[in-house]
């Protein structure tokens, strides 16, 4: 089977920011070679200032390459027409604040000169995704961060694209909106959608790309497939329950026995995430009783975990 | 005061127009090109400059062809709700406050009250709507670039050339809601501030019933009386009644009709009056009822026909242009006094059909202003300086034959109006001529002016004198002057939303409020430029500041003089002409004093203005089409 299609390259793409008077000021990106293919989830990671919104700016022709060059769909970024499969969610919902939800997605969906029956249609469809039915008739003035987000993506995907591009998805948003989102980027990835994803949450990040691009002061570090970056090969991990402490030993010894080296025993933890989201669920299910025992519904709970190095 | 301008037919100052466009458009846009090209090759090196160069030259084709007009109109609709989410509601606000107080300083009994109200509402509206269009045009896409919303907008399919658009159009839209309620509040308030009645006291009432009852008791025939109305606005009028219609042998009394009262403020009255049975009985005679009328023909619109201007010297030869009687305004060309120096107006197409006989019983009705220049006083003993007389005759200009029509006193700094007979008898000759069947060769009639009195001057333009056939309606003129306001609202928001796609807001504005002032001294800036004016260019200018020389001596020759001269020749050549061209010239869109003076704005000069607001909008769509497109949003 063919590699799926290229959907972004980027060819020794360049960033250079200057002053008033020319001088070069900041080495925003260096030399950035990347491809990102069709179907796939492609997270950029990075410090404040490592040149991730730089790419993305670049990718969306806001900004200009000073070398080098950015192909979307194989077309010059700068390009106009690329806009019309690409859905974008700014870091910030830089939206007008004047409008409500419906003038929002009403105004963008002109934008993408869908006729009134169509945007009409899709305006309903994207305000019952995102959960803003309540709010569809409020001024976006009177939105929490969170449901400017909630818009905010909503705008991104008015026009059903094939390319969407979100920077930090997730900020201002609670541990269920953030596990949705989390959720609906799923879906539209197995939906055939590409997405790109800027991200400081590395939790979010690993939980839904595919691959991952890291950038620390322009330049690209690594670059790969996240479960194969994670893996540790030179450690095994063992699962197990019911074990008591004389058959942890046992299984110490074994591991020296091989020439092994325990590296730690112990009862693994879950994630805060799934604990909040335990409880919500049990707080849901059970209304005004104090939740108990969210852990022990947990897979692993008592169980032990052994993990060795050879 | 005329309108002392020549407004050419549209079609002969179209070729002309649009041949003078195109070579600044096409100079501006090559020099635009070079400079691209040179500031792209310094980075790119000369090649990859025109490869680039011929992009950009052909995005902008597609750019401009492919825009939707769904999207310019979305984003039209969205400039229209961030308006007025920004409040331009006070802007109107604003405007009725000033009219509630415009009665503190607008005087109904000033000599022409109707002139000063219509300036007034003209003038500050125009004021404040262009105060409108430049904030909301300057401000708005610096602000979107700011906030970052213009991120979302350039991430969609969206043009530069449709964001430019959709903002120019949606403050236009704006703008205009604006300006026409504003036109129709000025309407009213001009028609109404102007509107009075007059009374008519009990004593003039009471002489009128007794010279009626004297006539109707068979005594001997009175004239008709005249009497006098009360004063209103600062003025009264006088009116001649007469209800007694005359046979050979008998009067009879008509009991109800109507006649006209004089003419004052440039206005007049009806009165209506009744006569009730009996009340010019003589035992117990009754009141007589009356009324009169709302004030008439204070707002006209005037429909000149103007002449060709020509000269004659004091010998009667033909020349170009009359005497220059000194530094004096150059506009007027005068005659010599007591001599056969002639200023002749030719007029065409003065037919029986433009002036039937049904509508002028008296003859063809002309308006003439005159200025004169008097080299000594005259009799200054009385009361007042006596007028300066004139010679007014008409002529054939293909036989020759001449009739004076009269002598006249000119009225100096003020519009006279006279008659042309229809029928004239020479002085001289005792012949007496038709107008039209003797004087009208093949439509065309000549005017003449002679000052009779040697030592003074009679200054003439050809605007001065014209006929009037007929009149337009006031409120449409009214609303071809809002149009005009209209069309400076439209250059003032398409420089606006140009500056604003590449510099910050309070520059932005900076530069259009520039642009407004060099546009409306782009006469002043032209004739600096020619050299037409004394004290030289800038340089030389500000060197006579500092020196305090005048504006007519001599600079001392050397070096010195020669640099300032060289530089004040480049400025004037180079930059001020280039101003001139480029920058539009506000006060041609400006038709408050066509309305104000009472003159038809005509077709001719509204299809010229319009084009030449075509003409100006759309390389500035253009201009700022690139300005967006060349830069980028981010930062």
């Amino acid at each position: 089977m063919p590699p799926p299609e290229v959907v972004v390259e980027t060819r020794n793409l360049t960033k250079v920011y200057r002053d008033f008077w020319g001088r070069r000021k900041v080495d925003a990106l260096k030399a950035l070679d990347l491809e990102i293919r069709r179907g796939e989830i492609f997270g950029l990671l990075g410090p404040n200032g490592s040149g991730k919104t730089t790419t993305m700016k670049l990718l969306l022709g806001l900004l200009f390459p000073t070398t080098g060059q950015a192909l979307v769909f194989g077309r010059d970024a700068t390009e106009v027409t690329k806009n019309e499969r690409i859905g974008y969610l700014p870091e910030e919902s830089y939206l007008y604040r004047f409008l409500n939800a419906e003038e929002t997605l009403d105004f963008y969906g002109r934008l993408f000169n869908m006729p009134r029956k169509v945007r009409r249609q899709r305006v309903n469809e994207l305000v019952t995704l995102v959960g803003l039915e309540k709010a569809r008739k409020r001024q976006l003035k009177e939105y929490s961060k969170g449901m400017v987000r909630r818009i905010g993506l909503a705008q991104a995907l008015i026009n059903d694209p094939e390319l969407i591009l979100l920077d930090e998805p997730t900020s201002g948003l609670d541990p269920i909106g953030t596990r949705q989102i989390k959720d609906l980027i799923l879906r539209l990835r197995d939906a055939g959608k590409t997405i790109i994803l800027c991200s400081h949450l590395l939790a979010d990040v690993q939980d839904v790309c595919d691959r991952i691009g890291i950038l620390y002061q322009g330049e690209l570090k690594e670059l790969g497939r996240v479960d194969t970056l994670l893996t540790l090969r030179d450690v095994t991990e063992i699962r197990a329950g019911g074990l008591s402490d004389a058959a942890r030993e046992e299984i110490k010894q074994v591991i020296e026995r091989h020439g092994g080296a325990v590296v730690s025993v112990g009862n693994p933890t879950t994630t805060l995430e799934e604990l909040f989201l335990g409880i919500i669920r049990q707080s849901e299910a059970h209304p005004g009783r104090r939740v108990r025992g969210v852990l022990a519904e947990q897979p692993g709970d008592g169980d032990g975990a052994v993990a060795a190095k050879p | 005061m005329p309108i002392e301008e020549e407004i050419l037919p549209f079609f002969q100052w179209l070729p002309g127009g649009v041949a003078h466009w195109l070579l600044v458009v096409g100079s501006v846009a090559a020099a635009a090109l070079v400079l691209g090209w040179l500031v792209s090759a310094l980075r790119h090196g000369p090649g990859a400059a025109l490869r680039r160069m011929s992009r950009v030259v052909a995005d902008a084709y597609n750019d401009v062809a492919g825009m939707s007009s769904r999207r310019v109109g979305a984003l039209a609709w969205l400039a229209v709700k961030e308006s007025i989410r920004r409040w331009v509601i006070v802007v109107f606000g604003v405007f009725i406050v000033i009219l509630l107080f415009a009665g503190f300083f607008l005087d109904p009994a000033s000599t022409d009250p109707a002139r000063l109200y219509v300036s007034f509402v003209l003038t500050s509206t125009m004021y404040l709507i262009l105060l409108l269009a430049l904030f909301l045009s300057t401000l708005s896409l610096p602000a979107d670039i700011r906030n970052r919303t213009l991120h979302t907008v350039v991430t969609k399919p969206v043009r530069a050339s449709e964001i430019v658009l959709g903002r120019m159009l949606g403050f236009a839209v704006v703008g205009t809601a604006m300006l026409a309620c504003m036109g129709v509040l000025s309407y009213f308030f001009v028609l109404r501030g102007l509107s009075h009645t007059h009374e008519i006291s009990p004593r003039e009432l009471e002489r009128l019933r007794a010279s009626w009852q004297e006539q109707v008791a068979g005594g001997k025939p009175a004239a008709p009386v005249e009497i006098q109305t009360e004063p209103a606005h600062g003025h009264r009028h006088t009116l001649r009644v007469d209800p007694f219609r005359r046979d050979a042998d008998r009067r009879e009394l008509i009991p109800r009709g109507r006649v006209r009262t004089d003419a004052a403020r440039g206005h007049w009255h009806e009165f209506s009056y009744r006569v009730p049975e009996g009340a010019l009985r003589g035992d117990a005679p009754g009141p007589l009822e009356y009324a009169v009328g709302p004030p008439e023909d204070r707002f006209v619109a005037r429909v000149p026909i103007y002449g060709k201007l020509r000269f004659k010297d004091p010998a009667g030869e033909p020349v170009e242009r009359g005497v220059n009687v000194g530094g004096e305004w150059a506009y007027r060309s005068f005659i010599q006094g007591g001599t056969l120096a002639s200023a002749i107006w030719t007029f065409e197409g003065v037919t029986p059909q433009r002036f039937p006989e049904d509508r002028f019983p008296d003859g063809i009705p002309i308006e003439l202003t005159i200025e004169v220049f008097r080299t000594h006083m005259g009799d200054v003993t009385g009361e007042h300086i006596p007028p300066i007389h004139g010679s007014l005759m008409v002529g054939n200009p293909a036989t020759g034959q001449q009739v004076e029509v009269r002598i006249f006193p000119a009225r100096e700094h003020a519009t006279d109006s006279q008659i042309i007979p229809r029928r004239l008898t020479r002085a001289s000759d005792g012949r007496t001529f038709d107008l039209f069947e003797d004087l009208v060769d093949d439509g065309r009639l000549e005017v003449w002016i002679r000052c009779i009195e040697p030592g003074q001057y009679f200054g003439m333009a050809q605007a001065d004198m014209y006929l009037r056939a007929r009149e337009g309606w006031f409120a449409w003129n009214f609303v071809k002057g809002y149009l005009g306001i209209w069309m400076q609202m439209l250059l003032m928001i398409a420089f606006g939303v140009m500056f604003s796609t590449f510099l910050s807001g309070p520059v932005a504005m900076l530069a259009t409020l520039g642009a407004l002032i060099g546009g409306m001294a782009t006469r002043f800036m032209g004739q600096l430029a020619s050299g037409e004016l004394p004290g030289g260019g800038p340089v030389e200018a500000f060197y006579r500041i500092l020196t305090q020389e005048n504006l007519i001596s001599e600079l001392p020759e050397g070096f010195f003089r020669d640099l300032i001269f060289m530089v004040d020749t480049a400025l004037q050549g180079y930059y001020l002409r280039g101003m001139v061209e480029i920058l539009p010239a506000f006060q041609w869109f400006d038709y408050s004093t066509w309305v104000a003076y009472g003159f038809n704005i005509s077709g001719d000069l509204l299809a010229s203005c319009i084009l030449t607001l075509v003409g100006f909008v759309l390389p500035v769509f253009l201009a700022g089409y690139f300005f967006l497109k060349l830069r980028e949003v981010a930062r």
